[in-house]
């Protein structure tokens, strides 16, 4: 049986830079993605994590793969609900790559066997954490509400 | 209705996709012709989008692309359609595609769904090309929206 795995694909017209620029560094990422900061060194074997608008700390693992402005690789395990946390390390890329006058985005999420509910939750995070982050960067505002967390 | 036809279908390609804009305005840029030609590929969707009349959509030089009968229609929530490629002699005998578009409206911000569903006999090399199209297609609408441009490259027949 596959994996349990999940695709995204959106394009965006930014610069490879900015683009980076928006997913690595936590205070830009804070304004898109309902106020979680993504922190890390972005070195390979740098640890990584996801920390909250309160400051608790829900996912943590470390940078496997990275090449600026095009890629990196993360491995992802949740830590705040048992029943997440169970799942494991999960594996997360990020793609960029031109495509006309606009980038190419590609999120893959894949978890190992048994991630199935990891997997849903994530399929219905991305598509606003994503969409926000395009419009952020074509218009200079985030989607609204999406720079903290929802009530 | 009709329906009822595709019951044994399995929506097997899902995209979501969160856009500045009111539900009345995503259904128009859906529906109207002056909006799909920006970002569909350059095509023309043309319908009174009521249950059960037939909608087409035109290339640019005016050539059917793709046709087929409105099955639920809720503006501006709602749309289901049955969709063959007409354009296309592999394509043009396979069964109907049905693609829904969702459209829920969350304040300020409207989400669309658009689900593609197929016929269990469906060869599933079929799916590829609507996985690599609708992002394109749905990330151009989206911008049209926000900003009044839509992805440059994709006002031109694909």
């Amino acid at each position: 049986m596959a994996k349990p795995k999940f695709v995204y694909v959106t394009y965006i017209n930014t610069t490879p830079e900015k683009l980076w620029e928006a997913l690595t560094n936590p205070d830009f990422t804070q304004k898109y993605w309902i106020g979680v900061r993504q922190e890390s060194e972005w070195k390979v074997g740098s640890t990584w994590r996801l920390v909250m608008p309160n400051g608790e700390v829900w996912d943590t693992g470390e940078v496997l793969e990275v090449d600026p402005p095009k890629h990196y690789t993360v491995s992802w395990r949740h830590e705040h609900f048992e029943d997440l946390r169970a799942v494991g390390f999960t594996r997360q890329s990020v793609d960029i790559e031109p495509s006309g006058e606009f980038l190419k985005l590609t999120i893959t999420h894949e978890a190992p066997e048994g991630g199935e509910e990891f997997i849903e939750k994530v399929s219905s995070g991305w598509p606003g954490i994503l969409s926000s982050l395009k419009t952020l960067l074509e218009t200079g505002k985030a989607l609204p509400g999406t720079d903290r967390l929802p009530d | 209705m009709e329906t009822s036809l595709y019951s044994d279908y399995k929506p097997n390609t899902v995209y979501v996709i969160y856009i500045v804009a009111r539900p009345e305005k995503v259904w128009a840029a859906l529906t109207e012709a002056d909006f799909t030609e920006k970002y569909f590929f350059g095509r023309h969707v043309n319908s009174d989008w009521k249950i059960g009349s037939t909608w087409s959509m035109a290339k640019p030089d005016g050539a059917l692309d793709v046709q087929g009968k409105v099955l639920e229609s809720d503006p501006p929530r709602r749309l289901v359609l049955s969709w063959r490629v007409e354009s296309m002699e592999e394509l043009r005998h396979l069964p109907d595609t049905v693609v829904t578009y969702q459209i829920d409206s969350l304040g300020e911000v409207a989400r669309l769904t658009m689900t593609e569903s197929h016929s269990p006999t469906l060869d599933p090399k079929y799916l590829e090309g609507g996985r690599k199209g609708w992002p394109m297609i749905l990330s151009g609408l989206k911008s049209l929206l926000e900003t009044g441009h839509a992805l440059p490259e994709f006002d031109r027949s694909g």
